[in-house]
C-alpha cells in the first residue's frame, strides 16, 4: 500500500532491535499491515486503537520473539519486523495470521482487524529503530498487493524455503510493482494446502482399497457358487477360507463401503451367506457412553486464580449434550476392537479410559459419530466449563472452599497414587448430574492451546487456530492437588503425546 | 538395636518398590543434561527463552521407545525429590516437551525461581540413574513501569 509510510508512531516499548548500528545485512522482512485500518478507525478509532495495541502486545510481538526475530518497529496500523532466517520468517507469518483467523471468527466481518503480510528477503541497512533498503520497499509492495489474512512472499524467500515449511505455494507471476524497475515474482502462501491434499487422497485410497475388496468378493463368490452348485449343504464347513464379510448377494453401495470396517452389518449377516464367526466385529450395537442434555446459556468463563485463565469473559453456549462420566475402558475398548482405535486399554471395564492423546481422543469420537451415525465429538473448552460449573460461579461447582471426598485429586481426601484413577462416578455429581467434572482424569477438549483467552471465540465454539501442536486439558486428575480441581483450570499438552492422566469425554450436538 | 531396625526398615522399604516397578531403563553414564540457556542467576525480564541441552543420547518424542533416547521435561519451583518410580507429573510446574522440543519460551511472575530439566522415557518415566540438570536460578525482574 502506497510509499513506506514515514512512521507516525515509533513505538518505544519493544525490546531495543539490535545493540550496534550494523553496516549491512541480509534479512528476512516482514512487513504487516491492517486491511481497510482508515475505515476501521473511522468506526471506533478508540477500540480499533485498544485493539490493535492487544494484538501487537499479545501476538504480533511475542509471535516474532518466538521465531527468533526482532521487531523494528510498530506503526500506526502496521509492523516491520526482520528476521536472520527466511523460514521462521514466513513461520511467524503464518502463525500471526492464523491466530487473527481465531481472533476475528466471533467478530461480524465489518469490525474483524486482518492484516496484510509481505515477507522479503534483501541486503539492508539496520538501525536502532529503523530499517532502510530496496528490500524493505519490496516488502512493503508484496504486502499491499497481498489479500487481506494472507502471506505474500518474494522470490527469493520462496528459493530458501520450498522444501522447508511445508505448506502450499501458489505462484502469482511476476508483478510490477510502485517504484521498482524489475518486476518481483510473488507467491501465495496456504498454509493448510498440504494437510486437505494429505487427508482427500488417503480417503480416496481407502474407498478404492475397499472397492476392490469388495469387487474380489462378488468374484469368489461367484466362483464358490459356480464350482458348489452340486451338494451345496456338504461344502459348507470348508467355506471359512472364503473370506467371511461379504455375501454373494448384492455388494453394499460404495457409500457404505467407505464406512470404517468395524461398522457391524446386520444385512450381510442375515444373509445366507456362510459368516462364520471368525469375524472380529459382533452385530449388537455398539456401546454409548451415558448423555445428559445440556440446555443453552450464557456464564462467565474463566477466572482470576491463574494467568492462563484470564480474562473472564462472557459466552453464550447452545444446548448440547455431553457424557455423565468420562470414557470408561469398556467403551473405549469396543473402539479398539473395532480397529478404529489405537490400542487396547487395560484396567477396569468402568474406569476411565487413560494414557489417550488428543489424537486418540478424536478416533474414538469419530468411530463413535460413525458407528451411531450421531454426531458425537469432542466438547469445546467453553462447553467443559459451562458444564463443569453446573450453573455455579464459585471456585469449585459445590462452593468456594475445598470439601473432602467431592472429587478424586491427590488432596481431596481419596485415596491417591493408584496406577489407574478410581472407577468414574465414585464422587458427587455436579448440579447437571455431571461426575468427575474436576479431579479424577484429565480430559481433552477440542480446542487448540492458547495461553490465555485474550481473542477466545465467546459463541462457545472451540477455539481453533494458532498453535495446535498442543490442545486444551481440563478437569485435572487424581495425581495433581485441589487447585487443578477448579472448573475454570486448564492446562496444554502435546496433541499427539499420551500420558496415564489423560482421558476424555464426548459430547454430542451439532 | 532401635537405630538398626529403623534402618533396616528403611532399607526394606527404599528397596522394595525398586524391585517392584523395574521400570527406569538405563541410560548411558556420560550423558549429560544441562541449560543452555539461560545461565545460573540469570536476570531476565519478561518472556525468555529456555534452551534444552543434551550431550551423549538423544531426544525423540515420547512413546517412542529408542534406546539411549528421552524427551524434556522442565521442572519450575519444584522441591520435592524426582520418584523413579512414578513417571514424571503433569502439571503447570512440570511441563512437558513429548514432541521433541528442544526449546520454550518461558514467562514466570517477577521473582526468583529454580529451573531443572529432566529427562523422560518413552512413557515419562526417569531414567535409571535419573538424568536430570543442574538446578539452576532465574530472576525475574519487575516489568517496566511503562504505560501500555
Amino acid at each position: 500500500m502506497g510509499e513506506i509510510r514515514n512512521f507516525r508512531s515509533g513505538n518505544h516499548d519493544e525490546p531495543p532491535p539490535h545493540g550496534g548500528v550494523g553496516p549491512r545485512r541480509l534479512a528476512a522482512i516482514i512487513v504487516g499491515d491492517i486491511a481497510a485500518y482508515s475505515r476501521l478507525m473511522q468506526a471506533d478509532e478508540e477500540g480499533t486503537h485498544v485493539r490493535v495495541k492487544r494484538i501487537e502486545r499479545d501476538l504480533i510481538q511475542p509471535s516474532i520473539v518466538e521465531h527468533h526475530g526482532s521487531l523494528v518497529k510498530t506503526t500506526g496500523d502496521g509492523f516491520i519486523a526482520i528476521f536472520d532466517s527466511p523460514v521462521e520468517a514466513v513461520r511467524c507469518s503464518i502463525v500471526i495470521q492464523q491466530n487473527l483467523v481465531g481472533r476475528n471468527a466471533s467478530l461480524p466481518k465489518d469490525s474483524r482487524i486482518e492484516y496484510r503480510i509481505g515477507v522479503n528477503l534483501g541486503d539492508v541497512i539496520i538501525e536502532p529503530d529503523d530499517v532502510y533498503g530496496d528490500g524493505v520497499n519490496i516488502a512493503s509492495r508484496i504486502e499491499g498487493i497481498a489479500e487481506p489474512g494472507q502471506v505474500y512472499i518474494s522470490g527469493a524467500i520462496y528459493e530458501q524455503i520450498k522444501h522447508k515449511v511445508v505448506c502450499g505455494y501458489e505462484s502469482l507471476g511476476d508483478r510490477k510493482v510502485k517504484n521498482i524497475t524489475d518486476p518481483v515474482r510473488v507467491y501465495r502462501v496456504l498454509p493448510d494446502a498440504d494437510a486437505v491434499g494429505k487427508t482427500r487422497g488417503r480417503r480416496e485410497n481407502v474407498l478404492i482399497f475397499l472397492l476392490s475388496i469388495t469387487v474380489l468378493m462378488i468374484a469368489t463368490g461367484v466362483l464358490w457358487y459356480l464350482l458348489t452348485q452340486p451338494g451345496r449343504v456338504g461344502e459348507q464347513a470348508a467355506t471359512p477360507t472364503v473370506s467371511p464379510v461379504v455375501s454373494p448377494s448384492p455388494q453394499p453401495p460404495p457409500r457404505e463401503a467407505a464406512a470404517p470396517a468395524p461398522q457391524p452389518a446386520p444385512s450381510l449377516a442375515s444373509s445366507p451367506s456362510p459368516a462364520p464367526a471368525a469375524s472380529s466385529q459382533s452385530p449388537t450395537p455398539v456401546r454409548e457412553p451415558e448423555m445428559i442434555a445440556i440446555r443453552g446459556g450464557s456464564f462467565a468463563m474463566g477466572s482470576n486464580d491463574d494467568p492462563t485463565e484470564r480474562p473472564v469473559h462472557q459466552v453464550a453456549i447452545k444446548p448440547f449434550a455431553i457424557g455423565k462420566y468420562p470414557v470408561t475402558v469398556q467403551e473405549w475398548n469396543e473402539c479398539a476392537a473395532a480397529k478404529a482405535c489405537g490400542f487396547t486399554a487395560i484396567g477396569n471395564d468402568d474406569a476411565p479410559v487413560s494414557n489417550v492423546s488428543w489424537t486418540d481422543a478424536q478416533q474414538y469420537a469419530a468411530w463413535l459419530a460413525k458407528a451411531t451415525k450421531k454426531p458425537y465429538r469432542l466438547p469445546s473448552e467453553a462447553e467443559w466449563e459451562y458444564a463443569a460449573r453446573g450453573g455455579t460461579s464459585t471456585r469449585y461447582w459445590w462452593g468456594d472452599k475445598l470439601q473432602q471426598g467431592m472429587a478424586g485429586c491427590k488432596d481431596c481426601g481419596a485415596t491417591a497414587a493408584a496406577e489407574q484413577p478410581t472407577k468414574v462416578g465414585s464422587f458427587k455429581p455436579n448440579p447437571f448430574g455431571l461426575y468427575d467434572m474436576g479431579g479424577g482424569i484429565d480430559q481433552w477438549v477440542e480446542d487448540c492451546w492458547h495461553k490465555t483467552y485474550q481473542g477466545a471465540p465467546n459463541d462457545g465454539s472451540a477455539w481453533s487456530g494458532g498453535d495446535c501442536s498442543s490442545h486444551v486439558l481440563r478437569s485435572g486428575s487424581w495425581k495433581n492437588d485441589a487447585r487443578y480441581v477448579r472448573p475454570s483450570n486448564r492446562d496444554g499438552y502435546d496433541t499427539n503425546v499420551r500420558y496415564p492422566t489423560h482421558g476424555f469425554r464426548v459430547a454430542l450436538g451439532p | 538395636m532401635h537405630i538398626l531396625r529403623c534402618v533396616a526398615l528403611s532399607a526394606v522399604l527404599a528397596l522394595l518398590p525398586g524391585a517392584a516397578y523395574p521400570q527406569g531403563k538405563t541410560a548411558p553414564k556420560d550423558a549429560k543434561l544441562y541449560f543452555i540457556t539461560p545461565y545460573d542467576g540469570q536476570k531476565v525480564r519478561g518472556a525468555f527463552l529456555v534452551r534444552f541441552g543434551l550431550r551423549n543420547m538423544g531426544v525423540t518424542h515420547a512413546g517412542d521407545d529408542y534406546q539411549n533416547a528421552g524427551h524434556h521435561h522442565l521442572l519450575i519451583d519444584v522441591n520435592d525429590p524426582i520418584d523413579p518410580k512414578e513417571p514424571i507429573p503433569q502439571d503447570k510446574s512440570h511441563q512437558h516437551f513429548g514432541a521433541g522440543q528442544t526449546e520454550t519460551l518461558l514467562e514466570l511472575p517477577p521473582g526468583t525461581h529454580t529451573l531443572q530439566l529432566v529427562l523422560g522415557d518413552a512413557k515419562h518415566y526417569p531414567f535409571e540413574p535419573p538424568i536430570v540438570s543442574d538446578k539452576i536460578t532465574v530472576r525475574v525482574r519487575q516489568p517496566p513501569q511503562r504505560g501500555k
